[in-house]
């Protein structure tokens, strides 16, 4: 379970405040989607809970199987289980995405007292995983994201997912670039990922990929805090009314 | 008349100790006067230091406090060398299959070395300025290296060994020179190498500057001249690993005739100070130059690489990349000149230095020079210096990487472009070896409030 509460979070270097009082739980086996427009605060959301610099937390907690998030190391969190699937997943030449993947694979493993994976079987892994997600294998040879079109960078991010295996996902605006096909092959991705031990957020503007991964709960956020919550219809309510009643004062 | 600086006590001691060891350098008379010229050559220029441009980051004047007594022979008895013990000392070159020459405090040891390939002629230096091979001490290209003429002077005083080798078919294996030091008191060791390679011919030379873990901090002096005929093609490898407290002083003069193609790289790490000088004559038409070089400093080490590649003949193409990262007080410095004659149209030169910097008390200075005379040319030079990026460090953390493992990741990425321009998959996989080796060291050395 994951819980936040009363969550004010400034930003550093310019001193404003971003998050005034965020508030939200997610049980394991939900998925929850955070709506909201531009500026509302719904990135840095997603950037607190990795554990990303440049942001000063002034007051609330987090917490996630009881255990205080917001005390733990970016690194620490990956092994706890967190994950956040980047809206922009940076580029590392030099890096081999294989053996990005591997490193990180056999750090959490290890984290968590298992043992590593020998070759022949993180490659099987790896190739099934691709494989359902439409990558082809020689782009894993590639340094990590690097000359990657969006939807290869977003397909290569659920594919971290699907490898690494974490309880909790945030996934911060997944289909933003993505054309509807790709939307369905990244939504087919983290769909099969859903089950009764894993807890989904899903940060996005737009209802569409709300219908391939239906959430349990939709909160609505502006202004730096979550003004409303409901179920999926919420979702297309907004879709016809637009966020207009929550950015107004 | 003329003004003469106090000699330190460096440049007293070098030339008291000329003195002392002069009758057993080896030589005929002729070498014998050549010598007694370049250490009188020296007494009179002193050490570089840091008026003189060449040597304005690296002022040997005061970085010496002593000059050590020369490694004259096998003049100490400090104990069998052990082939394993050099197996050791080369990491990943240790497995390399290759033709082996090597060489112990500056003194050839045929019983630890392999024959010399088939059409490849062999002679050492010391045979050869006896009289063997009609060797003259007369160096190739003194005069193409402007402000280093004491440090060639003190080489040809000093000499005491090295390989004279002339490649005249295509070498399949490398050809790996090894330089160990292994005397357990502080020596100067001199050394000069002699490599031709025939028209058309092709090779590898891999010179391994090396310590083992028992012997003192020495100082070295290594001159390779190198000289390439028409369409031939060398890759000259360099690693250096003198030992913690040691310095290396190593100049390497190069000459490509028409078409000719020389790729060298230079892998240099645990070596207090070193200076590599490269000084590359554009002789004949069409030629290639490709130099990458990586520096893997620490602590309060010094690396300074200095090049100057002279395009004296036209469609000449030169490529330099310099690769430093820099922990602690550690210190790199990168000057790359390149000079372009008047004749030397259709000329293209691109030269790129770079540092990673793992502290606020390292220290990267680049001072590129681009002479151009001809008015057909394409040249151009970029630096960069940066810290290891947030947000590739980020993510790998966010990935559950732990921040040591994670920055040596991303070193590792920035100095493969260096490495990886190797050719050889074996060769690369030795020097890969040997940087990944230090790797974790540096990257553990970031503060401790860092992350």
């Amino acid at each position: 379970m994951l819980e936040i509460d009363d969550l004010h979070v400034t930003l550093t270097e310019e001193n404003r405040a971003i998050l005034r009082g965020v508030g939200l739980c997610v049980p394991k086996g939900e998925a929850h989607a955070i709506m909201g427009p531009n500026g509302s605060g719904k990135s840095t959301l997603a950037y607190v809970l990795a554990g990303r610099e440049g942001y000063r937390v002034t007051r609330g907690k987090v917490r996630w199987n009881g255990e205080d998030v917001l005390a733990m190391a970016p690194e620490e969190r990956a092994a706890k289980g967190m994950f956040l699937a980047f809206q922009y997943p940076v580029e590392i030449p030099g890096v081999a995405t294989l053996t990005f993947l591997r490193t990180a694979l056999n750090a959490v493993l290890r984290k968590r007292g298992e043992r590593e994976l020998t070759t022949p079987e993180f490659m099987k892994k790896v190739r099934a995983e691709a494989a359902k997600l439409g990558i082809a294998e020689d782009i894993l040879k590639r340094p990590l994201n690097v000359g990657f079109s969006g939807g290869e960078k977003k397909r290569m991010e659920i594919l971290q997912m699907a490898v690494l295996a974490p309880s909790l996902c945030v996934m911060d605006e997944t289909d933003s670039g993505l054309d509807i096909d790709a939307v369905r092959v990244v939504a087919d991705g983290v769909n099969r990922l859903r089950d009764k031990d894993r807890a989904l957020v899903v940060i996005t503007h737009y209802q569409r990929l709300l219908n391939y991964i239906v959430p349990d709960r939709v909160h609505v956020m502006a202004a730096g805090r979550i003004q409303k919550t409901g179920g999926k219809e919420l979702a297309l309510a907004l879709e016809r009314s637009g966020y207009a009643e929550f950015t107004s004062a | 008349m003329t003004l003469t600086a106090t000699k330190t006590k460096a440049e007293q001691a070098l030339s008291r100790n000329f003195e002392a060891v002069f009758g057993r350098l080896p030589g005929s008379a002729e070498v014998g006067e050549a010598r007694k010229a370049a250490i009188g050559a020296f007494a009179t220029l002193g050490l570089p230091h840091r008026r003189i441009e060449a040597w304005k980051y690296t002022d040997l004047r005061s970085l010496f406090r002593d000059a050590l007594p020369p490694a004259i022979g096998a003049d100490e008895a400090d104990g069998e060398v052990t082939a394993a013990a050099i197996e050791r000392a080369l990491e990943g070159l240790a497995t390399l299959e290759a033709h082996r020459l090597v060489f112990v405090d500056g003194a050839y040891r045929g019983d630890l070395s392999t024959p010399a390939p088939d059409r490849t002629t062999f002679t050492t230096l010391a045979a050869a300025l006896a009289g063997a091979g009609g060797f003259t001490a007369e160096l190739l290209t003194a005069s193409r290296a402007p402000e280093h003429e004491a440090i060639i002077a003190l080489n040809t005083a000093f000499m005491s060994d090295g390989a004279i080798l002339h490649i005249g078919e295509r070498l399949a294996a490398p050809l790996l020179v090894v330089f160990v030091r292994a005397g357990r008191q502080g020596r100067l060791v001199t050394t000069r190498n002699r490599i031709t390679i025939g028209a058309g011919a092709r090779a590898t030379v891999i010179e391994a500057h090396v310590a083992l873990a028992e012997a003192a901090p020495g100082q070295s002096n290594t001159l390779s001249e190198v000289c390439l005929a028409e369409a031939a093609h060398l890759d000259h490898v360099k690693l250096t690993l003198a030992g913690e407290g040691a310095s290396q002083l190593a100049t390497w003069m190069v000459a490509l005739g028409a078409r000719a193609r020389y790729r060298a790289f230079q892998l240099t790490a645990a070596t207090a100070l070193a200076r590599n000088s490269l000084f590359a004559t554009f002789a004949g038409e069409e030629a290639k130059l490709d130099f990458s070089s990586c520096f893997l400093g620490r602590g309060s080490q010094h690396s300074d690489t200095t090049l100057v590649v002279d395009h004296a003949a036209p469609a000449g193409e030169s490529r330099e990349l310099f690769k430093g990262v820099l922990a602690d007080r550690a210190r790199s410095i990168f000057q790359g000149k390149v000079i372009v004659r008047q004749d030397a149209q259709k000329t293209d030169g691109k030269q790129m230095a770079q540092a990673l910097m793992l502290s606020d008390t390292a220290e990267f200075d680049c001072k590129p020079e681009l002479e151009i005379h001809a008015d057909d040319v394409a040249c151009g030079h970029g630096a960069t210096s940066a810290e290891i990026d947030p947000d590739m460090l980020f993510y790998l953390l966010a990935r559950g990487i732990p921040p040591p493992e994670a920055r040596t990741l991303l070193i590792e990425s920035f100095i493969g472009e260096a490495i990886d321009r190797l050719e050889s998959e074996p060769v690369r996989s030795a020097m890969w070896r040997s940087a990944k080796e230090r790797l974790l060291t540096l990257a553990h050395s970031q503060k401790a409030e860092d992350r």
